[in-house]
């Protein structure tokens, strides 16, 4: 542990109630890595992403999940039945000593248990709630079902993914996977927390959040909607690179390993560009005539551009191992990249060097697991995962007698009735 | 009663370029933040080459229409830092000035003399958000990227296309977009963290680095069972399982059938509507939906184990039905009846045709001097009492020099004249706009 892991981390302090499902519960890791005290409330029997695979050993298990296991780090964990008046009662209770609420529910769901933000910030002025649902809380579709794969197909990610017809005729759009449209939600939830809190350290007032998954997926296509506002255009698909409005050269090539490597060349051959070139090529002896004179004009690279990006670079490409010319070609200033698997991410030595990987204890197997690490550096705050995913109803006790003062026999009852 | 805004009163010294950093501070500046982005005109990245300039107007440094959606809520002060004059006029604003942030190469802002030590000369508890390639330290950390690269590196990439084919990838630079994202996340976490501690930092935030803990699930499957993700099967394009492959989950949430996108009326390009079941009672309305065809109540698909297995005949099934609509009608049939189905949706079809996104008035006209009036897209949150709002277009390049340097520096206008004419606010070989030469009247 290096001295900058003891600090505390930046949202230390902080209580945040957690109740979210798939859509959510990435928000609420980010709030935990950073230090927030994140009470997760689960429904007895706990929350249903605790059902979605792929599995510890493969053995289906609501403990075992490991996408639970990723997506709910640094949390602590309760039951609570918000359906009895117990349990609501409870919530209120723990409403009180929270800063945040994020909820997931469907619009309108909290308001008809007496549980809405006017009813919780009126006991709790400072308190901030944010709603993280599909489409918000207005709208005609409002209340539309969904899945990561709809709000990648309504939020126009899939009108841009997808093949040339020359590599795959007939190719439908494909959605990237990865559940890539809860991380844009969450994202953008936690932005709007943040922005909150800020503000309320500054005046004390708490707010509702009201975020959109649709409305952040339809915002993560990059110029997508320039191009259609300014000009008109709707963006064809291309393989591995840039949607655009016509035809482009590749950027995917196929490495001796059988693997590819993203390699940006074309829109930058300028004759320093080609110079480069040589050199990187001619290192492993592959530079063909690119040390030719004429390729120091302009016009003359323009007219070889198809031979000098699918001749040269790619017979290149195609010659080493798809690490190898990554590497090569970074170190001599190239933005090029090997494609990479996550299993080739565990040895990459940059990640090493930045302390990437974490070891986190799971006590009751008696194992620690490697995590993926953080998306940046805190110097002065550090992230740090504080525990793995709660077990169902971990810290009952902990939360509803040690903190908020229940004795044992009335934390039975409640258990009792069902309540938690 | 003007309600105030989230980040009234922080001031933001705003270096980036290109898309990721931009795109970053244009959130800041909707949440109230006073956005002051340095740039110069020689050496400029995100204004040029533009193929987003409107047909019939000249492509130059003001006529982008994707910088000014990308750079929406800032002002612009044209400066060379690179100079020992430029460099004290960028100091003495970021003594006033709470958020350092750039996207530069690890190395450029220290070689500027402004690296975070002598930030913190200047402003103790100032906040630096470096937003590199691949962070300020690590073996690599010299190395470069664009969204593609970094995409690539991390493992995204891979995530997207149809098994036995090349990776589709992501069809743009979504860690611009994303790494935009982490870029805000740090300026509010550190912003938190210093109003509560009255201690800044640097937080290094990275473009490839942040792209690999969106992998968490894959990456779990191979830390804890071992398994990788070059495999038969995967990716399983839009399904969540690939038939005659093992039967895996493809880290797409659970492993379900119907899950794909189905070809609808009339056929274009973008006419798809993507269909998911999470259950067999879901299967049974969308059964219903599709009027009972005799197909789908063969037993073999009341079961999700059989709905996979009988997966290609399935989909066939359904898409024969779905080519009978498009993709609007369905989505509108489907939800009416509990059933998860939305249309693909292409940039026109998000601007000019989605109900709800009109409902929630996601694009707003703006007026830019030099593009005229267009829609920019707007924040998909709202925060009940402090708004957040695109209140200013994208500036011109040095748009605002003058009541940078005067107004809020307190340069005499003479000290300003002297800067343009010995290069420290324009080049002095490169034409002026006709709004810069207004300014020095």
């Amino acid at each position: 542990m290096t001295d900058a892991q003891r600090l505390p981390g930046p949202l230390t302090g902080l209580r945040i109630l957690e109740l979210a499902d798939e859509k959510g519960q990435f928000c609420g890791k980010l709030l935990g890595d950073l230090g927030a005290d994140v009470i997760k409330i689960e429904p007895p029997g706990g929350e249903a992403a605790r059902r979605v695979e792929p599995f510890l050993n493969d053995m289906p298990h609501p403990e075992r999940s490991l996408p639970f296991w990723y997506y709910n780090t640094s949390k602590r964990g309760i039951t609570l039945n918000l359906e009895t008046a117990d349990g609501r009662q409870l919530f209120q209770r723990l409403a009180a000593t929270a800063d945040v609420i994020l909820e997931t529910f469907r619009p309108g769901f909290l308001a008809a248990l007496g549980l809405g933000y006017d009813v919780l910030h009126a006991q709790h002025p400072g308190l901030i709630m944010c709603a993280l649902t599909p489409f918000g809380q207005t709208g005609p579709w409002r209340d539309y079902v969904t899945a990561d794969l709809l709000h990648m197909a309504a939020g126009g990610e899939m009108a841009s993914c997808g093949y040339d017809a020359t590599d795959v005729l007939d190719a439908p759009p494909i959605a990237p996977g990865g559940g890539n449209a809860w991380h844009m939600g969450c994202h953008y939830a936690y932005i709007a927390i943040m922005a909150a809190l800020v503000y309320r350290t500054v005046s004390g007032r708490g707010q509702y959040i009201d975020v959109s998954i649709h409305e952040a997926c339809a915002l993560t296509t990059e110029s997508a909607i320039a191009n259609y506002i300014y000009r008109g255009e709707v963006l064809q698909r291309h393989t591995g690179r840039h949607h655009a409005a016509g035809p482009s050269p590749r950027t995917q090539f196929r490495s001796k390993d059988g693997k590819y490597v993203t390699a940006l060349v074309a829109g930058r051959l300028t004759p320093r560009y080609v110079k480069d070139l040589a050199a990187l090529l001619d290192h492993y002896g592959m530079a063909g005539d690119l040390h030719d004179a004429k390729y120091q004009d302009q016009q003359v690279i323009e007219a070889n551009r198809d031979h000098i990006i699918d001749d040269l670079v790619g017979n290149f490409i195609a010659s080493l191992p798809a690490e190898e010319v990554y590497h090569a070609a970074q170190d001599r200033g190239f933005t090029w990249a090997a494609v990479r698997a996550p299993e080739e991410l565990l040895d990459d030595g940059h990640l090493q060097d930045r302390g990437f990987w974490k070891q986190v204890e799971h006590p009751e197997l008696g194992r620690s697991f490697v995590y993926p690490g953080e998306a940046a550096i805190y110097n002065g705050s550090p992230w740090h995962i504080s525990r793995r995913a709660p077990l169902i109803g971990e810290h009952n006790v902990e939360i509803f007698c040690e903190e908020l003062g229940l004795s044992r026999q009335e934390f039975a009852l409640l258990a009792e009735s069902q309540a938690v | 009663m003007t309600l105030p805004r989230a980040l009234e009163g922080i001031r933001v010294v705003d270096f980036s370029w290109v898309r990721a950093g931009p795109w970053a501070t244009r959130w800041l500046g909707a949440l109230g933040a006073e956005i002051i982005k340095i740039e110069w005109p020689e050496n400029e990245r995100g204004r040029l080459p533009s193929s987003t300039t409107p047909q019939g107007l000249e492509a130059n440094l003001n006529t982008s229409g994707n910088f000014n959606d990308t750079n929406v809520n800032k002002r612009s002060l044209s400066l060379n830092v690179r100079t020992p004059k430029g460099l004290e006029v960028v100091k003495r604003l970021i003594a006033i000035s709470d958020v350092v942030l750039e996207n530069f190469s690890s190395r450029v802002l220290q070689r500027w003399g402004l690296g975070y030590a002598e930030l913190c000369k200047i402003k103790p508890d100032i906040l630096y958000v470096s937003m590199s390639g691949y962070g300020h330290t690590g073996r690599n950390h010299h190395y470069t990227t664009f969204g593609p690269v970094a995409q690539a590196a991390s493992g995204l990439t891979l995530l997207s296309g149809l098994p036995d084919q090349p990776p589709a990838g992501w069809g743009w630079s979504y860690m611009d977009d994303t790494g935009g994202m982490y870029g805000v996340m740090c300026v509010l976490t550190g912003l938190y963290h210093r109003n509560m501690t009255g201690q800044g930092q640097h937080i290094d935030q990275a473009q490839m680095i942040s792209s690999v803990p969106l992998n968490g699930p894959s990456l779990l499957d191979v830390t804890v069972n071992g398994r990788g993700s070059r495999r038969p099967g995967f990716p399983p394009g839009n399904r969540t399982h690939w038939p005659g492959t093992p039967l895996l989950n493809n880290y797409r949430g659970p492993t379900v059938a119907p899950h794909n996108a189905y070809q609808t009326h009339p056929g274009g390009y973008n006419d798809w509507c993507a269909i998911v079941c999470h259950s067999d009672e879901e299967w049974q309305r969308l059964v219903q939906v599709m009027g009972q065809p005799a197909w789908a109540t063969a037993t073999q698909f009341a079961t999700l184990a059989g709905r996979l297995a009988h997966q290609a005949e399935m989909d066939a099934g359904i898409e024969a039905w779905s080519k009978t609509l498009d993709k609007y009608t369905l989505t509108e049939r489907c939800q009416a009846a509990g059933v998860r189905a939305l249309p693909v949706q292409s940039a026109e079809d998000r601007v000019e045709h989605d109900p709800q996104l009109r409902h929630r008035q996601m694009y707003r006209e703006l007026e830019h001097p030099m593009l005229g009036v267009h829609k920019v897209q707007n924040a998909p949150f709202t925060l009940s009492a402090t708004p957040v709002f695109n209140h200013l277009p994208s500036p011109l390049i040095g748009q605002h020099t003058r009541e940078i340097v005067e107004g809020l520096l307190g340069y005499s206008h003479d000290e300003l004249l002297a800067g343009y004419a010995d290069g420290t606010f324009w080049p002095t070989t490169r034409a002026r706009f006709p709004y810069l030469e207004e300014m020095l009247q």
